[in-house]
């Protein structure tokens, strides 16, 4: 049998912070919400991908059933996939299958986490506990020591001053603060940005994504249950995964993420574009270094030459190639398992011209791309995403 | 000195429990550092693992002698988690032997930043009287 043809017909967003007034159930609601709100009830959902990446924020093993539940979903079969980072993404490719063999016409992705319930340094912890147990965790190799890798060593292969970086983070915070489900929706300058605090150097506070709560939601249907869902269905055009080695120190290079190329050649052939047919991108810049790799790994420039679009200021909303502007993981944060849907969630919002503000409100988008990346590049989902209208 | 099978670096973890990771930390307890071979293909590893990526036969430990290295790649660890923040901050580095083989350890004796392809010693370090580590001086 053929692969059906996909569409995402729905999407709901709450917001990103520090929200000790919610916990991922009620999260997980905030986002349902709109969607509900736009007639997308209980009932014409025929299962769901109901997924948070890190049962150790909230002690809460296979949470898909209480999220369910909580959403009035009790008789629907649900799922929890997880893949660090990428569990919002993986969530949706997982549905996608599902969805694209046959086995249902409607379905729910959401992704949920709630980190804010734990100090930082716990939160830290947590999520340095996706390295190594064995060979790297015991070095008290954080999350954002893994990405400072990779930043020190393309700082000297590529000549990079740390200012390049801050630039990018410069950019983030412009979109973010135009952002209402931002977690930090406030500008920064070049200056602030370079000198705050060191947090793993080269990487300094706001090199770094934040510790977030929230959770996005889209709803995905086979083509003819699209159609008749709404008349603006964005189609799934391409999917690509790729993985890289568990150990940074065993890959050949750090200055690109080798699953991230794996994952847009893929892509791009599935979809049957390149980089050049890409009208916005949302991009996994867990930290600024992420952010320019990206750019590399995806096509938009070669390798050491990512700069030139943050200096050129190409990959602001009226660029070349706009990128994450709706503040990214830097500034509209980082709720591990709600990452991915949430960047689904900006293209959809951006291809029927929903970003509200029109400082941020990218042109004319046909088509766009979403590039989620787990752990240090262990998992990397990426998705080409088409206007069906 | 008998290696423990409960902490490495302060850091409690179930990974430290085979019989294999015990011979690897008995050796440290020596001094020695040991890499693995597979037995089938001759694929080394540092560090060591027990079965071999390309074909899963077995590998054994053998003494890894190189000392001298480059630094790869560095990061200072100034917020960290949470289990090591009374040690931060820390420096991590990732040293490449002239073999090609890297291995990742605290650098521990720096006076600066450190700077990607300098001059590394590979060290031995005794975190207390039941565990010895391996580490990075410049």
């Amino acid at each position: 049998m053929m692969a059906r043809k996909v569409g995402v017909v729905a999407a709901g967003h709450a917001k990103f912070g520090k929200r000790l007034d919610a916990t991922m159930r009620e999260l997980s609601a905030e986002a349902y919400k709109p969607i509900y709100d736009a007639g997308i009830t209980q009932d014409m959902i025929d299962a769901t991908v109901l997924s948070y990446a890190a049962s150790q924020f909230t002690g809460q093993g296979a949470g898909s059933a209480l999220i369910a539940d909580y959403l009035g979903l009790h008789d629907k079969p649900h799922l929890r996939v997880e893949s660090a980072c990428t569990t919002g993404t993986a969530s949706l490719r997982a549905a996608w299958g599902m969805v694209s063999a046959g086995l249902y016409d409607t379905m729910l992705v959401l992704g949920v986490e709630q980190m804010n319930r734990v100090s930082s340094a716990k939160a830290t912890e947590y999520m340095s506990q996706a390295g190594d147990m064995r060979w790297e965790y015991p070095y008290g190799i954080s999350f954002p020591a893994f990405y400072a890798l990779m930043a020190s060593r393309y700082m000297a292969e590529y000549d990079l001053p740390h200012e390049v970086l801050s630039k990018i983070s410069v950019k983030s915070h412009h979109y973010g603060a135009q952002n209402p489900y931002a977690h930090l929706p406030r500008t920064v300058t070049v200056e602030e940005a370079h000198n705050s605090v060191p947090i793993t150097r080269p990487l300094n506070l706001y090199d770094c994504s934040l510790i977030s709560d929230g959770a996005a939601a889209v709803i995905i249907a086979a083509e003819e249950k699209a159609k008749e869902l709404t008349d603006e269905p964005m189609w799934i055009k391409g999917i690509g995964a790729g993985a890289s080695s568990m150990m940074i120190q065993d890959r050949d290079s750090l200055t690109s993420i080798p699953g991230a190329k794996t994952a847009a050649k893929a892509a791009y052939e599935m979809a049957g574009v390149g980089p050049e047919d890409i009208d916005m991108a949302q991009v996994h810049d867990c930290f600024t270094i992420a952010e320019l790799i990206a750019y590399e790994d995806l096509g938009f420039a070669e390798p050491g030459e990512g700069r030139e679009l943050i200096e050129n200021k190409e990959v602001y909303h009226d660029g070349a190639i706009p990128v994450n502007c709706d503040g990214g993981l830097k500034s509209k944060g980082h709720p591990l398992g709600a990452t991915g849907v949430s960047m689904v969630y900006e293209i959809y919002s951006q291809m029927r011209g929903e970003a509200k503000e029109p400082s941020r409100q990218i042109d004319d988008v046909q088509i766009g791309l979403a590039h989620n990346v787990g752990q240090s590049g262990q998992f990397v989902n990426i998705f080409i995403l088409e206007r069906g209208w | 000195m008998a290696a423990t099978d409960e902490v490495y670096l302060g850091y409690t973890t179930d990974e430290a429990t085979t019989p294999f990771f015990r011979e690897f930390l008995d050796a440290l307890a020596e001094e020695t550092l040991m890499k693995s071979v597979c037995t089938e293909c001759g694929r080394e590893y540092l560090p060591p693992r027990e079965y071999c990526q390309d074909d899963l036969s077995k590998c054994e430990l053998k003494e890894f002698k190189e000392r001298e290295a480059k630094l790869y790649s560095y990061t200072i660890v100034d917020f960290a988690p949470e289990t090591l923040s009374s040690k931060a901050p820390y420096v991590v580095g990732i040293g490449e032997f002239p073999s090609g083989l890297r291995l990742t350890a605290h650098i521990t004796n720096l006076m600066s930043v450190p700077e990607v392809g300098m001059d590394m010693k590979l060290a031995f370090d005794e975190v207390d009287e039941r565990l010895v580590t391996y580490k990075w001086l410049v």
